[in-house]
């Protein structure tokens, strides 16, 4: 057996308050694509800053080509022959791409031999078929062209371990075949090569190995040829599941939100929804499951009138709110618990009194006329903080002051006692300790009761096995499948997550 | 990552302190204070004055005399205006440099007021005179805005070049259609009537200016914290996602906000020409608009500190005047003015925030 | 933590002692100031001037701060501010006067026309104090004016520069079109034409009294344009300089200036104020003084010609003395008759004499000037 381009031991590394990695292990092998997969947050990142030097473990050893090694500087890495195209490209725009390669290589004097670069880009053309336009300024190439760049960056400086950061986020399918390509004919050279990725299919067609991450802790390795979908997302996600209380068949209500073949764009430019319909009932809860970055961030914005509409309708109640302000969609009764609570759904410097009224402050309830009046604002914030118990020094005091859970109780009370029919609520208890995830949980429960309808984003199939009374499935903004909630099953879950459609789903999700 | 760079891979960088107390929050401007006149001391030890007798007779000066302190409120009427105008655009996030061009504007409008429209009672004549200033140094505080607003250009340089178009328009009426038949050619519009000029307080010349001042901090107060415009402004400034979040209307805020800006301004500049110079001349303002960022920011955008920052900084002017009459050259006064200034805001800054050494990454290296 | 506690009692003492010695000074210096005042006040006045530039401007505020110095050798019993310099003459100035009454100034001399309204408003509201005010027009009882007629020298020295001029081209950087100006661009083009009927003076303006940078550059474009002599009515060496690296010759003003353009000044209108200065305080202390608009001659000193450069010849010093003696004689002055200006008309009939009025108003430009008034 060959010696490992990579060898990572037992490493740990702590952050304050969290453990990022513990205990991982991770091998690399020359001429191999190597995958690392696992949801956001599960220390893909954290492992791989590792690797290039960017943070010291607080434990375990790191071994390149059989030697043991402490990187105390980027410096050191690089010189190991470890290199990293990143998600966001370090690439100065206004250069050329020659003058991009050999920047930060540090093995040319005062005066470049810009001809000796050139002739050193055209081989690496012929070797892995990457061609690259040495002329070039960066802003005239495409996204795909300057990852090209990026690779060829890395090749300059005699990288053979090689780690890209999600790269085909950015890219076309087209693009992404062109990519593994250059990659397979990288690893037949010899070298090593390590791809980030969340996208179990992806990793199935290109990785010859694949190790999965989840909550910082290594799960497995597996070999990409013996494992499926299936078992991928089972690694991933997989976590303790069981259906706590049996809760009773809701009859299901009129639609109150019907989402049609709508399309959105992220922030990218991409398509983060592609043509998607939905619809949600009064009385129940829609869970819409799928792995983070799937276009659930997009959905929960264009319902609350926060991202616009490339193509396709909302309807509210059967009238079509398509194009509407976000302003326009809270008076139409749609309510967003937003996943970052502090900042988009609470204002940190500003006090709870101020927070309570961020949605109605223009409602007769606490202004008259275009004065606010405190006195009211006060009774009403004190209403909300001790309906949901929500635990404060006063009312005076800034919600950055606020505990996590206390500021989910404080946000939810505030948007239900507006009286909503509509709530989206986004990974509403990520993040929280026991008691606040039960407290979060009772609350929706008991606003599907008094016959709202809601959408529940979450991560956690568990949950949304508990909660929903439907579970959508999403994948690269679409939806792959709609299950009842008898037919709510982990396995088949886990094979729409991955992104294998099921027949009818679009038939069921409309027809419903 | 930002920073200046200091050697291979490092860069100094400036960090927000993450905690900031409220005996914190006042101490800053008392250590600000004397970090400045420290500073300056130092200064005036390395050029060979006494800094104890230059420091009296500048305070002594401004504050010192029923008469120097009469002369600190005159010359604080435009700081704060135009601090209390800068103050709420900065509390959006605004960053109206263009204070300076907005006075310019007021005084323009009212100076076409008084020369044109005289006629009338005192009151009416004033009263159009503020309303053309106001609206004038509005409208100059809007057309930043509307590119601001809709295509997000950024409206520090668009506010800072329209200082000069303002300035350069003043001059060209003073220079050309204004210029006072009978002023033997000198570049200056003939005197106001009498019935244009602001009243006075008693014989010193305090004018009404001061009067709208404080009813401008007054009610920009009750705006800000009483209102449900003041209540949009404060959310959009600490949060812009969780205004929009909220349904408010960023856009017409920031429209609305430049406008109220330049507003105030264009009030400091009806103040200064009718109550001050009775004419428009070139070189109306010594920088008022611009030495107001700086008393926006010392008064912690609160309207009633920046009041109270306002006669500070006004005493450290007048004073430079006096520190003359006491054999300091013009220059080393202006030195040791801007060497206070500069004391005072990185003492600001320093208690703010605290300096961190950084590798290229971000990676903090040591404190 | 330790340190920070540590850090900040350090702070807290440094100002302290600050605080302390500012008190301190203050209790010092005030009562030192009002023993000063007590024993002072019957025998000694205090005298202030106020400057629009640095006194070491080399130019017109210099040439009064040279006077203010003759003030002070020459004449007992006064004491003399500082002077206060680089006053705006905006906002400021109306601050800066009072704030000199307020100070026991009893004697106190702006020296810019801008300050004429500052000045005429604390007059009204000081008369036990005098004020005279350098180149305006408004009169109080205890409020004079004083100037100079800087156009006889002007003319004198347009006598040297159209002597000079090879191209016939003659530059004159000017600041404002005002009538002080203009008066003396038109005495130094009558001056050249004097000698050399060809010659044409081309105006620039400025706009400005003091700006180094600007008159040199409005100086530049004078010469690009083929003046190969260059005047000057500003406060700064700044053309002179210009004329100088130019390889070409140049008209000073308000003091010798050789120093900064060896080769090129040939001479120029200089003041000299102190004469006036100490015959005027005088006067005051002596309770003679009555207000006046004082317009002084070549002949009383307060103005007269630069020092030659020494590429000056005799002949030309000749012609020059031969006019000037005219001048001081009161047989000829500068605007005699007939003159026409730039349009061809007649402005003044053979043998006629503008007065003092028709020259403080004057706003046309005679022939031969190459340049425009800006005026409404």
């Amino acid at each position: 057996m060959t010696t490992p381009l990579v060898k990572m031991v037992s490493i740990t590394k702590r952050f304050p308050g969290v453990t990022a990695n513990k205990d991982i292990y991770f091998e690399l092998r020359p001429g191999e694509i190597h995958a690392l997969l696992g949801e956001n947050g599960a220390g893909k990142s954290t492992l791989m800053n590792i690797l290039t030097g960017l943070y010291m473990p607080d434990e375990g050893d790191i071994y390149i080509r059989g030697t043991k090694v402490k990187f105390s500087s980027p410096r050191g890495a690089i010189e190991s022959g470890i290199g990293m195209v990143h998600q966001h490209f370090r690439l100065v725009p206004t250069f050329s791409v020659a003058e991009n390669v050999i920047m930060g290589s540090g093995d040319h004097g005062f005066f470049v031999n810009m001809k000796s670069v050139e002739e050193k880009l055209a081989r690496f053309s012929g070797e892995y078929g990457i061609n690259v336009m040495p002329g070039s300024k960066i802003w005239q190439l495409s996204v795909g062209e300057q990852q090209r760049v990026e690779i060829v960056k890395m090749l300059y400086r005699g990288t053979n371990i090689m780690i890209l950061d999600e790269p085909t986020a950015v890219l076309t399918p087209q693009e992404s075949r062109e990519l593994f390509a250059t990659l397979r004919r990288m690893a037949d050279m010899g070298k090593g090569i390590i791809v980030i990725s969340h996208k179990i299919q992806e990793v199935l067609d290109n990785a010859d190995r694949i190790t999965v991450l989840r909550d910082g802790r290594y799960v497995d390795t597996f070999s990409g040829k013996d494992t499926d979908s299936r078992k991928l997302t089972m690694a991933m996600v997989d976590r303790d599941i069981s259906f706590g209380q049996n809760l009773a068949d809701k009859p299901k209500g009129n639609f109150i939100l019907r989402l049609k073949g709508l399309t959105v764009l992220g922030d990218r430019g991409q398509k983060a929804l592609k043509s998607l319909s939905l619809n949600l009932c009064k009385g129940e809860i829609l869970g819409i499951a799928g792995v983070a970055g799937n276009g659930q961030k997009e959905l929960a914005e264009v319902i609350a009138g926060l991202r616009e509409v490339a193509a396709g309708d909302i309807e509210v109640r059967g009238e079509r709110f398509t194009g509407k302000s976000a302003r326009a969609m809270i008076d139409a009764g749609i309510s967003l618990i937003p996943e970052d609570r502090l900042g988009t759904g609470l204002v940190g410097p500003l006090n709870i009194m101020e927070n309570s009224i961020l949605k109605n402050y223009r409602s007769g309830e606490v202004a008259s006329g275009w004065f606010i009046n405190w006195k009211r604002v006060r009774e009403y914030a004190h209403r909300l903080v001790d309906k949901f118990d929500v635990k404060t020094t006063g009312v005076d005091a800034p919600v950055r002051m606020l505990s996590g859970g206390n500021l989910q109780k404080l946000l939810l009370a505030r948007e239900i006692t507006n009286d909503p029919d509509v709530i989206v609520a986004v990974y509403p208890v990520r993040g929280l300790d026991v008691g606040a995830i039960e407290f979060v949980r009772n609350i929706l429960l008991r606003q599907r009761d008094t016959g709202k309808g809601i959408l529940l984003i979450s991560e956690e199939l568990e949950e949304l096995f508990m909660l929903s009374d439907r579970v959508a499935v999403i994948h690269e903004g679409e939806i792959m499948g709609i299950l009842d909630r008898e037919d709510f099953d982990l396995e088949r879950v886990g094979r729409l997550m991955a992104g294998e459609r099921e027949e009818g789903a679009y038939e069921r999700a409309a027809n419903r | 990552m930002s920073g200046l760079p200091i050697g291979r891979d490092r860069v100094l960088v400036l960090e927000k302190r993450g905690h900031f107390s409220q005996s914190a929050a006042l101490l800053v401007p008392v250590i600000s204070i004397i970090c400045a006149l420290f500073g300056g001391s130092l200064f005036l030890l390395a050029t060979g004055y006494d800094p104890v007798e230059i420091y009296v007779t500048m305070l002594s000066g401004a504050f010192g005399s029923a008469y120097g302190l009469s002369e600190t409120v005159v010359k604080a009427i435009p700081l704060m205006l135009c601090g209390l105008a800068v103050s709420v655009a900065f509390r959006m996030q605004l960053w109206n440099i263009g204070a300076e061009g907005q006075l310019y504007m007021g005084a323009v409008a009212a100076s076409w007021v008084a020369l044109f429209h005289g006629e009338g009672s005192r009151l009416g004549v004033l009263a159009l005179m503020f309303l053309a200033a106001a609206a004038a140094g509005g409208i100059w505080g809007l057309i930043p805005a509307i590119p601001r607003a809709l295509f997000k250009v950024n409206e520090t340089i668009t506010t800072l070049m329209l200082n000069y178009v303002a300035i350069l328009y003043s001059n060209y009426l003073v220079y050309g259609p204004w210029k006072d038949p009978k002023g033997m050619n000198f570049p200056l519009s003939a005197v106001f009537p009498e019935h244009a000029t602001l009243p006075y307080f008693g014989d010193t010349r305090i004018h009404l200016g001061l009067v709208f001042g404080l009813i401008a901090a007054v009610m920009l107060y009750i705006i800000l914290w009483h209102t449900r415009w003041g209540y949009e402004i404060r959310v959009i400034g600490e949060s812009p996602v969780a205004a929009r979040y909220a349904g408010m209307n960023i856009a017409r805020n920031i429209l609305l906000v430049m406008a109220l800006s330049g507003g105030l301004a264009g009030l400091a500049g009806m103040a200064e020409v009718s109550g001050i110079t009775q004419r428009l001349q070139p070189n109306l303002s010594p920088g008022y608009g611009y030495t107001a960022i700086i008393v926006a920011w010392l008064g912690r955008l609160n309207p009633f500190a920046i009041t109270g920052v306002s006669f500070l900084l006004a005493g450290l002017l007048v004073g430079g005047y006096n520190m003359q009459m006491s054999g300091l050259p013009a220059a080393t006064v202006s030195i040791l003015q801007g060497a206070i200034l500069f004391f005072i805001l990185g003492g600001e800054i320093l208690t703010k925030y605290h300096l961190r050494i950084r590798d290229a990454r971000g990676i903090e290296v040591a404190e | 933590m330790y340190k920070k506690v540590l850090a900040l009692i350090t702070v807290l003492l440094m100002a302290v002692a600050v605080f302390a010695g500012c008190g301190g000074g203050a209790d010092k210096a005030s009562s030192g100031q009002q023993g000063e005042d007590k024993s002072q006040e019957a025998e000694k006045t205090k005298v202030a001037f106020i400057y629009v530039g640095p006194a070491g401007d080399a130019g017109w505020s210099y040439a009064h701060d040279l006077g203010r110095k003759y003030l002070e050798e020459n004449v007992s019993g006064i004491e003399v501010t500082p002077p206060l310099e680089s006053v705006p003459e905006g906002a400021d100035a109306e601050q800066v006067i009072e704030n000199l009454v307020q100070k026991g100034n009893k004697i106190i001399f702006a020296t810019s026309f801008g300050y004429m309204d500052a000045m005429e408003k604390v007059a009204k509201k000081h008369p036990d104090v005098t004020f005279l005010h350098c180149s305006g027009y408004k009169v109080l009882d205890n409020m004079g004016t004083y100037f100079g007629r800087i156009y006889q020298p002007r003319y004198l020295s347009g006598i040297v520069a159209g002597k000079t001029t090879k191209s016939n081209t003659i530059g004159y950087v000017a600041a404002f079109p005002i009538p002080e100006v203009v008066r003396g661009i038109n005495a130094f083009t009558l001056g050249v034409r004097s000698v050399n009927p060809d010659a044409k003076v081309k105006v620039v303006w400025t706009n400005t009294w003091y700006d180094p940078a600007k008159e040199k550059d409005a100086a530049k474009s004078l010469l690009e344009q083929g003046a190969d002599v260059v005047a000057q009515h500003q406060d700064t060496p700044g053309p002179m300089q210009a004329a100088e690296e130019a390889g070409k010759f140049g008209v000073s003003y308000n003091s010798d200036m050789r120093q900064f353009a060896p080769k090129a000044v040939l001479t120029g209108p200089v003041w000299n104020w102190g004469p006036y200065y100490a015959e005027t305080v005088q006067a005051i202390l002596d309770g003679t003084w009555k207000s006046e608009q004082y317009w002084g001659p070549i002949g009383d000193g307060i103005v007269d010609l630069a020092p030659y450069g020494d590429m000056v010849t005799d002949d030309v010093k000749a012609l020059v003395d031969a006019k000037e003696r005219e001048i001081v004689d009161g047989t000829w002055d500068v605007f005699t008759g007939p003159i026409k200006d730039n349009t061809g008309k007649e402005r003044v009939a053979a043998g006629a004499k503008l007065t003092d009025q028709e020259m403080l108003e004057m706003l046309w430009f005679v022939e031969g000037v190459d340049g425009i008034i800006p005026q409404e």
